[in-house]
């Protein structure tokens, strides 16, 4: 007897997650390449992220265990931060002291349901909520716009370090 | 350290408001709400199993009792599930007079399609005594009504399941 189960994918979860930190936004697409396309970019922070994150120079994996990692973000109005990182297939959440951000994938074919939230970790985020949310609705299709080319740009051949 | 330790350590950051200690509980308890959402929720399980993780996350400061979580988790999810149910579904007045008779082709020997025949409370009541070992002081507890109404929704619920897999 086998008992019916909700399935609650990796973009469910980013959404659950976005709903319960005050600001925090979620913007969704899909991509027209397969998963491991898609996640080969998500998954090289190092080298992709500061192409597709306009305020990040640079972002430096400091150490790594298994699908935790450390890193060193520098952006270019004079951002330092070190982000704490979990990663792995289909799946990234990365919180510095004041920013969360995440990225979820979800196989859908030869396509790739694709996920990216952000937010703040401030403490005055509750009343600042609203006007974050304005800042995600703006902000977030860009991102997945700059992901996306990417994707595109990389191509099927490399994939995930 | 344990994994009771190492849940109340992520509890604690996470009412903190630590994103990624929040990540991670969603992480240990996915499994359990999908397992707790999917046979009330039905056709409508995932997004009960979503909405069940945001109640759960946004209620994380109210828990006081960090051992208390699957438990505590578990009574969200399964008042989630209902709710999220009874919004698309109708509710049956009296399910028994619904079933096909027996013999009818419709009667699979199939759990989900005996489900579908109980409203979104005798599914609860179901899965949380036979899925889930609860009495029925603590099913109607977490369902916040009367014990004697659990009782009674168990008897018809159990009736029917019987009935249907005897077909």
């Amino acid at each position: 007897m086998t008992w019916p189960v909700a399935d609650l994918d990796a973009i469910r979860r980013l959404r659950a997650l976005a709903a319960a930190v005050p600001g925090a936004f979620v913007a969704e697409t899909v991509i027209n390449a397969p998963f491991d396309q898609v996640w080969a970019v998500a998954a090289d922070l190092e080298g992709e992220l500061p192409a597709y994150l306009p305020d990040v120079r640079s972002f430096t994996v400091t150490s790594r265990d298994g699908e935790l990692l450390v890193a060193r973000a520098r952006g270019y109005a004079g951002l330092r931060a070190r982000f704490d990182i979990v990663l792995r297939p289909g799946w990234c959440v990365m919180r510095s002291r004041f920013l969360l951000g995440g990225m979820a994938a979800v196989p859908d074919g030869q396509q790739t349901r694709f996920a990216f939230l952000g937010g703040t970790l401030i403490p005055a985020q509750r009343a600042a909520a609203p006007a974050l949310a304005v800042v995600g609705r703006w902000a977030g299709p860009k991102v997945l716009t700059r992901f996306a080319d990417r994707v595109d740009q990389r191509g099927p051949g490399r994939q995930p370090d | 350290m344990t994994d009771t330790e190492r849940l109340a350590g992520l509890v604690h950051a996470a009412q903190r408001g630590d994103g990624l200690a929040m990540a991670e509980l969603l992480d240990a308890l996915a499994p359990a709400v999908g397992r707790w959402c999917g046979p009330i929720a039905l056709q409508d399980a995932d997004d009960a199993a979503q909405e069940a993780m945001i109640a759960i996350l946004r209620g994380l400061r109210g828990l006081r009792d960090p051992a208390a979580l699957f438990g505590w988790a578990r009574a969200i999810a399964v008042r989630e599930a209902v709710r999220v149910a009874r919004r698309t579904e109708r509710e049956q007045t009296d399910e028994l007079a619904h079933l096909p008779a027996p013999g009818d082709p419709l009667l699979a020997a199939d759990i989900k399609d005996v489900l579908t025949r109980l409203t979104p409370e005798h599914r609860a009541v179901l899965m949380l005594r036979d899925l889930e070992g609860l009495d029925e002081r603590t099913a109607a507890a977490l369902l916040r009504v009367p014990a004697g109404t659990v009782k009674s929704r168990l008897a018809r619920a159990r009736a029917s399941f019987r009935k249907e897999w005897q077909a």
